[in-house]
């Protein structure tokens, strides 16, 4: 999905993979549409108390983000050795992002207290739970399809909502920068998970596992959205 | 039940009555399938093979260049200029046609402009307008609001030709009211109900950006609605395209086989994109129609209902989504892409193209660019005319070859559709 690795040769089952996890991102952009409160966001009648329910709502699921990315890496063999070392460079970048997104919260009115002792919904703890339980098997190469629908709502679409909400709402940079920063960071991750897949799509097995792990993810994502909980 | 009625067929066991008896069956089950395999081979209940056999255009007026465009769109302000010239270097048109007047009366009406396409198309098929079994139109909008469009056109062909009364089908979409023309024209052949049949997409979208329709609104000044309004008004303009579709190939013309049509609409997800007849505060909602103003159209126009708008923001969302359809085609086996040889793609301006591609090139879905073939720089954005205006100049410059496959593509910002049709040259 990137631009910027737009001219790379890929093997045709890279191509097939990637073809395949933009088939799901398209479908899960498209179920994104009619969930509540991202159509409050496309619809202009968001509200302040809907974006300190969004963080509220996000913030133990960033944490947990940096937690299976590194507990993938340590189930990944001495064979992909490299790829061990990306995932765990990839971790150190996203374990500090709930750290923004609860000043983003403070910045708006909350109180760090409530954010850090919110539980997760029950679709974060579904998503949670079956992150963590992939990430605990050998060499979880499927999980490089929830990678792809993770930093795709980075690159994708956090910039777009956090521009529309900081609009509506009028918010200084510092309330919403959680959601334009990944905006701005996440095409380097991008472009970096074309040559993870060249490394590891050996089979059209793997390639259809990382797809339907997107699929899962996708559905699990929306659900999270969908069961978001008001302070 | 399915597989034993194909056999049927096959075996040709089947008198002319069984088959039209199957073939309603398989429209009544909705199971009269145009879809290919991967090679591109019809499969399914088609009775007989439908042929692109004839093309025509009408583009009223002459080429209007960028500087000339003002001059027949009429002055709103300085503002709309500068966005013009934004727009124009976005969509990379050059030229386009514009109906032109007649003191302060139009020459022509959007039915004229459909009429004048077949009559292009008559002249060089050398087919009898009164040998037509079906007309389908496509339209944005027609010229009046009822009845429907192809009766108006039905009206000026048989002004002027020998056409009698025959079967009619007005779509009104957008775009890809091209693809439901198309398909329409073409089933009615491939069921064995017909065997010439005319499709003709026209539009005249210049009616809509004279400044009369913006001078009462308010709302003009917000600068959503203005990009809105400004975006379509510095993009589309008019013309009209017709295809002739027989049950056998022409002796004359390269004719191009019909393998599969397909349409898929996504307003089940997507909100309305591109439209006219309501506020855009009422976007979302769709609960104020023109229609509903207490104090009529002329209430319902000063509070900005009857403005033609593109929801940018929207419009940069749907066009993952067509992509996402696209690719979807290609996993399904009915689209190769290394198998195809031409390309044909609508869309309303270069930039969009750029961004699809971007996302084509890493997905396997690319089409190399020297097989798009496109005329939208000289003849403008057309619309639902805009495939055939399209096939029209292909087909003249004779540049597929026997066997060639081409593949047309219309998306449709309206509330989210995408439409296919897989070729076979002649």
């Amino acid at each position: 999905m990137s631009q910027a690795i737009a001219s790379t040769p890929h093997s045709k089952r890279v191509q097939r993979t990637l073809r395949g996890l933009t088939v799901v991102w398209t479908n899960f952009e498209g179920l994104l549409e009619r969930v509540p409160i991202i159509e409050k966001i496309y619809q202009r009648t968001f509200r302040m108390e809907d974006y300190q329910a969004f963080l509220l709502n996000q913030r133990q699921q960033v944490v947990d983000g940096g937690c299976w990315i590194a507990r993938a890496a340590s189930h990944v063999d001495v064979e992909h050795f490299d790829l061990r070392s990306t995932f765990m460079r990839h971790a150190v970048t996203e374990h500090r992002d709930f750290q923004m997104l609860e000043a983003n919260y403070v910045a708006t009115g909350g109180t760090l207290k409530e954010i850090r002792e919110r539980q997760k919904n029950i679709g974060a703890e579904a998503l949670s739970a079956f992150m963590f339980e992939r990430a605990s098997k050998p060499n979880p190469f499927d999980l490089l399809g929830a990678m792809f629908m993770i930093e795709g709502l980075g690159s994708r679409k956090a910039r777009e909502w956090g521009l529309m909400i900081q609009e509506q709402l009028q918010l200084e940079d510092e309330q919403i920068s959680f959601l334009l920063y990944h905006g701005e960071h996440d095409d380097d991750h991008l472009a970096e998970f074309e040559t993870w897949l060249e490394q590891v799509v050996t089979t059209d097995d793997i390639a259809d596992q990382i797809i339907k792990t997107a699929r899962i993810v996708a559905r699990l994502y929306a659900l999270q959205l969908e069961e978001i909980e008001y302070a | 039940m399915a597989g034993a009625l194909l056999r049927l067929l096959r075996l040709g066991r089947t008198t002319f009555c069984m088959r039209a008896q199957i073939t309603l069956y398989c429209l009544f089950i909705g199971r009269i399938a145009i879809e290919g395999d991967r090679e591109g081979n019809r499969e399914g209940f088609i009775v007989n093979t439908a042929y692109i056999t004839a093309t025509g255009t009408y583009l009223p007026g002459e080429p209007v260049s960028n500087n000339e465009m003002v001059d027949h769109l009429g002055r709103i302000d300085d503002q709309s200029e500068r966005l013009g010239r934004l727009i124009l270097r976005q969509n990379k048109i050059q030229t386009r046609y514009y109906v032109e007047r007649e003191g302060a009366a139009y020459r022509e009406t959007n039915a004229d402009l459909a009429a004048n396409a077949a009559k292009a198309l008559l002249l060089k098929s050398g087919i009898n307008a009164d040998e037509i079994d079906l007309l389908a139109t496509a339209t944005t909008q027609g010229d009046l609001i009822v009845p429907g469009h192809a009766s108006a056109v039905h009206a000026a062909l048989a002004k002027q030709t020998t056409m009698g009364a025959l079967e009619v089908a007005s779509f009104q979409s957008v775009c890809a009211s091209s693809i439901m023309a198309t398909k329409a024209a073409a089933l009615n052949i491939q069921a064995g109900q017909m065997t010439r049949t005319l499709a003709i997409g026209s539009e005249f979208s210049s009616r809509w950006f004279q400044p009369g329709f913006y001078q009462y609104v308010d709302i003009f000044d917000d600068k959503e609605t203005r990009m809105a309004a400004e975006f379509l008004r510095w993009t589309l303009s008019d013309g009209a395209g017709a295809i002739l579709l027989e049950d056998k190939p022409s002796n004359q013309h390269q004719s191009f086989r019909i393998d599969w049509i397909n349409l898929v609409s996504l307003a089940d997800r997507f909100d309305t994109c591109m439209y006219a007849g309501i506020n855009p505060a009422d976007q979302f909602s769709l609960k104020q129609p023109w229609s509903h103003y207490q104090g009529g159209p002329a209430n319902a126009t000063q509070e900005g209902a009857i403005m033609l708008l593109q929801d940018m923001a929207l419009l940069k969302r749907i066009i993952r989504a067509w992509v996402g359809e696209y690719l979807s085609c290609i996993d399904e086996g009915k689209i190769n892409p290394d198998n195809v040889d031409h390309l044909l793609c609508h869309y309303s301006a270069h930039s969009l193209r750029e961004e699809i591609i971007s996302i084509l090139k890493t997905t396997g879905g690319m089409i190399d660019e020297e097989k798009w073939f496109t005329n939208l720089s000289t003849k403008g954005n057309t619309g639902a005319a805009a495939l055939f205006i399209m096939l029209d100049e292909f087909a003249e410059k004779q540049i597929a070859k026997p066997g060639d496959k081409v593949l047309c593509i219309v998306p449709e910002s309206g509330r989210a559709m995408v439409g296919f049709i897989m070729l076979t040259a002649q």
